[in-house]
């Protein structure tokens, strides 16, 4: 498919381009390709961005969608410009995240899976992220926040716009 | 160890020799015994998620699924152990503790395998005490299927029917683990021709026919094997009548034929069955009047016409037996144009045919020929006509340019005399269809007592205008006399062409 | 004092060590330099059988036997996947070679392939691990600027890709059908077996599924030898390890170890995780991920390898070693174990479907009510059922905990006597 026939971005497009090459099928580069794609469009799958990603991919609609529901870090609802993971497993709750899931209900008025009022940030409670020796610890976009105290918290959550 | 391609295991203690390369469940009932299953089909893909066909094998450790558990020469199979029913109680538990157990409201009741499983493999009592999970209930996904999330197991055959058979791919789940749920693309609505198969697929009642919804119990209704005539395919169905009106449709296996499937125009062929407006009682000049008096008018019409030429055109919707009645009366009158009437339309590479009626091929057996396109202005004493079903009809000005009339109808007709037609579930009688393959259809209902078939009408007129002539009494019989006299029905029999059809005996050019 | 042995470890101090000068000053891809032109692929298979390797992921099975059950002389590709989904709750350690030491991964991966006659490999790194995502990508390009990835590698007829895969947020994508049904581009269902992946894996093509570590330690056996690897370690459990300790610990971390019968599981809790921090007793390990039972105060005198914590009822698992001391309530960490499972249930089976979300309500329940008469054997029978009943071994990842739970705790369960 050429860049023009596409709604996305040429830059985006040259990019799914290099990683049809990686697999045999074409399909196979749908999950990564689905990370640039949830990236240039707000973060989150929109029924028009299932659509477009299903036509760049010669996949029905309902595969895309069915992909979407299934892994965790593909929304299918708008978020907020962040999103902010809280791993809410055994080890971070042992040291402390059930507190920090409070701190963030009370401090800025979000639930698990709210946005903020302003739109700064989403908030979503994970299952183990992986750095359970660190813990507790969260996910700000793509950036960690290890050995997670409310106050660092506060600094890091404080800090974006 | 067995030979050619067959290996020889013990099921249940039975000793079984079936083909190598088929699973358990299908070496099971080729000895008679059911290992439940839901997911499995087997036309569609193995994905073994239901769980409940649970087996034990010997020498393996854990339970196996029969479904992706091919057979082995030598392998001894436990479908029914202690083990295997405590594990197979335990699926079953799992299935209904979500499910909302409306059997008194659903449709399925009756042909659901929950029930029919829960009786014979469940507990009989419920542990669950939580609120049963919540979900969408009666969805619409278009005109035709009605979906219940609540009763959905998630065995995915129907996603799987799509995808795979119908190649639409219009359902996915959302979403996993026990939130997982159905959806159907775009705006929620399926556009498959096919679609209304997945209702018979689904195990459970959560895809339920809007055309039927409500309208009976199961068991209150009488079924009867026969053909789809909605096109010359003649899927094989189960015709479900009740107090002698038809109320659905639904596929009959035949491998040779349409495997499990059939389209939704054939399904839904069926509203002129019940049409209110049918006649039941022939007319002559315009007034109700019993077959016998009908008939003589006929006769004097058509022996009247003789001189002038008599146009007789069938449909393609008769049986053979009819259209060699037909034949007869013809005959018996020297009519020269015999013409059938055939609609066509669009096909496609699974099942639907582009002619639209059921029995071109039986017309062309007996001596019809396809109705030209472009009639010829000629003018005819009289007109023999059995009018098809609403598709297709003959030009007015034809009918115009024969003087007098008889017609064969469903509903009123302008015409000299009025004979009712029946449908094709109200006789016994074969049909030729596509592939040269002669089909039965049978009966399962009468529309009114009084009704005679066409082909006892038709053997009556025979028997007026030729008093040696004695007609078949049963269809059975005529259908042997066809197949005695005609060559390419030479050895058929009504038991040899039986559920599953025939082929004709010779290549005859019918197509 | 137990010491940690750093082998695979050795220079992921460095913070050069990402860089693929500084990897090969150190002596890095040396051995697939040395097994791409004096050794058969065979030979490398032999020198993993050897070292008496047992894979890293979980399941511990032995590397070099599953490699040889990749079909020879089959011509269809063969594809080597690695399992980098690391999503086992208390599970931290590839990570820490993928972020600190990349190319130990990769020239394992390399040997792999040269092994099995693989001419394509994937890295199948969990979405959330960005970090990880970036540097393995980094190395892979120097790696393939220097003709060690790519297209007749170093001048031989040996050609092998490797490519980052991310997954996008399912823990049951780390187990290796889902993994393979993930990167083809869907759902992340596990697939039924037969066919086995060795055989049918990637796209109907053979494929080997090998953890981060298990690669990890492949370069460190062609680099020192299978004997010395064998040699590490006790029996049927050689080799250094990786060991996540997380929880209730003075100092947790990933620590690089040898198993031994010398010493307990208790030691390697005080002595390297330095006891709980608040000097609270223990009250209950969970020494290889969640997936497997707990293990009581009184019963971490086990010796610290396989089999002895197999003996114990345990597993060592993942190397996830998870200790919660008595200040909290143990109905608590069952439920957010049970949380755990039930949210990541793929929901194929019926058993896990249904029966996981069961356990996580009856938990529920006993967490604020306690248990009602009847409720602990109705849960013990319910779990029963999804024993061994399901496509993947999920399902049992939850029984094994609760009703390990159940048993060793009957005080925080006792039912509510109804007059
Ligand atoms: C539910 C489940 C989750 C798993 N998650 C992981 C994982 O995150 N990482 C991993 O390496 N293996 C995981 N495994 C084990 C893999 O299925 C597989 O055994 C392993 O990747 C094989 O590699 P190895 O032989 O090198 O250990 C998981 C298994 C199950 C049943
Ligand atoms: S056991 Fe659970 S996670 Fe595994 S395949 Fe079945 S439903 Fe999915
Ligand atoms: S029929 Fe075998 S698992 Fe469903």
């Amino acid at each position: 498919m050429s860049g023009n026939e596409s709604k996305f971005s040429s830059e985006l497009v040259a990019k799914v381009n290099e990683l049809w090459k990686r697999y045999p099928h074409k399909k196979a580069a749908l999950i990564p390709a689905m990370h640039l794609i949830q990236a240039e469009r707000d973060g989150w799958f929109s029924d028009e961005t299932v659509a477009d990603t299903a036509a760049l991919f010669g996949l029905p609609d309902m595969h895309v969608r069915g992909v979407v529901g299934f892994y965790d870090m593909f929304h299918s609802e708008p978020v907020g410009r962040h999103v902010v993971r809280l791993c809410k497993t055994l080890s971070c709750k042992l040291r402390g995240a059930d507190g920090l899931i409070q701190h963030v209900n009370e401090r800025y008025g979000v639930k698990n899976g709210e946005t903020t009022q302003d739109g700064c940030f989403t908030f979503k409670h994970f299952e183990c992220l992986g750095h359970c020796a660190n813990a507790p610890m969260m996910l700000v976009d793509d950036e960690k926040h290890l050995d997670l105290t409310a106050d660092k918290l506060d600094s890091v959550l404080g800090g974006l716009s | 160890m067995s030979d050619n391609g067959h290996v020889t295991l013990t099921i249940d203690g039975k000793e079984a020799t079936v083909p190598a390369g088929i699973n358990v469940i299908e070496a099971a009932k080729q000895v008679g015994i059911e290992v439940p299953h839901y997911c499995y089909h087997p036309r569609l893909s193995v994905v073994g998620n239901c769980r409940v066909c649970l087996c034990e094998i010997e020498g393996v450790g854990q339970l196996q699924i029969g479904c992706n558990t091919l057979v082995r020469d030598g392998m001894v199979v436990n479908t029914t152990n202690e083990r295997v029913s405590r594990m197979r109680e335990g699926v079953m538990e799992f299935l209904l503790i979500n499910h909302p157990l409306d059997c008194t409201i659903c449709d399925q009741a009756g042909e659901c395998k929950l029930q029919d499983y829960a009786v014979d493999h469940g507990s009989g009592i419920t542990r669950f005490e939580f609120d049963k999970g919540k979900k969408p209930k009666n969805i619409s996904w278009g005109d035709r299927v009605v979906f219940d999330a609540e009763r959905c197991i998630l065995c995915t055959r129907c996603v799987r029917f799509l995808d795979e058979i119908a190649g639409t791919d219009e359902i996915s789940i959302d979403h996993r683990g026990e939130k997982s749920q159905l959806v159907v693309r775009g705006d929620g609505k399926l556009t498959s021709p096919y679609q209304m198969n997945i209702i018979d697929l689904c195990p459970v009642g959560a895809l339920t026919s809007r055309d039927f919804r409500f309208k009976s119990r199961v068991w209150f209704m009488k079924f009867t094997p026969t053909i789809d005539t909605s096109d010359a395919r003649g899927c094989n169905v189960v015709a479900g009548t009740r107090d002698n009106r038809m109320l659905r449709m639904v596929p009959r296996y035949n491998p040779n034929v349409n495997d499990y499937w059939m389209s939704d125009h054939g399904r839904l062929h069926y509203a002129f069955v019940n049409d209110e407006d049918r006649i039941v009682m022939p007319t002559a000049g315009g007034k109700p009047a019993p077959y016998p008096v009908a008939l003589s008018r006929a006769q004097a019409v058509l022996e009247g016409a003789r001189d002038e030429g008599i146009l007789c055109v069938a449909s393609s919707y008769m049986t053979n037996e009819e259209l060699f009645a037909l034949k007869g009366v013809c005959d018996a009158l020297g009519v020269e144009d015999r013409y059938f009437l055939l609609p066509m339309g669009e096909g496609d590479d699974l099942l639907i045919h582009p002619e639209k009626a059921p029995n071109a091929r039986g017309c062309r057996l007996a001596g019809f020929r396809d109705a030209p396109d472009d009639w010829s202005s000629q003018e005819f004493g009289a007109l023999l006509y059995v009018k098809p079903r609403e598709l297709i009809e003959l030009p007015a000005e034809v009918i115009e340019r024969c003087k007098k009339k008889v017609v064969f109808s469903l509903t009123k007709h302008a015409s000299d005399v009025n004979i009712p037609l029946t449908t094709w579930v109200e006789k016994d009688g074969t049909m030729v269809s596509a592939g040269d393959r002669v089909q039965c259809v049978r009966q399962g209902m009468v529309y009114e007592p009084t009704l005679l078939t066409e082909r006892v009408v038709l053997d009556r007129l025979h028997t007026l205008l030729d008093p040696a002539f004695k007609g078949a009494s049963t269809a059975v019989l005529a259908f042997q006399r066809m197949a005695d006299e005609h060559p390419a029905l030479d050895g058929l029999t009504w038991l040899s062409v039986g559920l599953l059809g025939a082929k004709l005996n010779k290549a005859e050019a019918l197509a | 004092m137990i010491q940690e042995t750093r082998a695979m470890l050795e220079f992921a101090d460095d913070p050069k060590q990402i860089e693929l000068a500084t990897y090969r000053k150190n002596g890095g891809y040396d051995a697939f330099e040395k097994a791409l032109k004096e050794m058969s692929p065979d030979d490398v298979t032999q020198e993993v059988l050897k070292s008496g390797l047992r894979g890293r992921g979980g399941a511990g099975f032995p590397t070099g036997r599953k490699w040889q059950f990749v079909p020879k002389g089959n011509d269809k590709p063969k594809y080597i996947a690695v399992n980098a989904d690391e999503s086992e709750p208390g599970t931290c350690k590839d990570r820490v070679i993928m972020e600190q030491d990349p190319h130990q991964m990769l020239e394992g991966t390399l040997l792999a392939a040269y092994a099995v006659g693989a001419t394509t490999a994937y890295i199948y790194i969990r979405g959330e691990f960005q970090k990880s995502i970036r540097i393995v990508e980094d190395a892979i390009d120097e790696a393939r600027a220097a003709n060690l990835i790519g297209k007749n590698i170093l001048g031989t007829d040996f050609s092998c890709d490797i490519w980052v895969h991310p997954g996008a947020g399912a823990y049951i994508c780390g187990e290796e059908t889902a993994l393979l049904t993930s990167l083809e581009g869907n759902r992340g269902y596990p697939r039924i077996k037969p066919p086995f992946p060795a055989v049918e894996g990637l796209w109907r093509c053979p494929t080997v599924v090998n953890n981060v570590e298990t690669m990890a330690c492949v370069t460190q056996i062609l680099r020192r030898g299978g004997d010395w690897f064998a040699g590490l370690g006790c029996e049927g459990s050689t080799g250094t390890r990786l060991f996540c300790l997380s929880g209730h610990l003075k100092r947790p971390g990933v620590y690089e170890l040898e198993c031994s019968t010398d010493f307990t599981l208790r030691d390697v809790i005080e002595q390297i995780g330095g006891g709980t921090l608040s000097g609270a007793p223990i009250q209950g390990v969970m020494p290889g991920g969640s997936s497997f039972p707990v293990l009581r105060a009184d019963e971490l005198d086990c010796g610290f390898d396989i089999e002895s914590v197999a003996k114990a009822g345990s597993s060592l698992g993942s190397g996830a070693i998870m200790v919660f001391d008595d200040t909290v309530n143990v109905r608590d960490v069952v439920l957010n174990i049970s949380e755990f499972y039930s949210h990541e249930s793929c929901g194929q089976c019926t058993p896990c479907r249904e029966g996981s979300d069961w356990v996580r309500r009856m938990l529920k329940k006993f967490q604020t009510d306690g248990p009602d008469e009847g409720d602990i054997a109705t849960l013990m029978d319910v779990t029963d059922k999804m024993d061994g009943t399901t496509i993947c071994a999920l399902a049992v990842a939850i029984v094994w905990p609760v009703q390990s739970f159940l048993k060793k705790y009957p005080e925080a369960f006792a039912e509510k006597v109804t007059a």
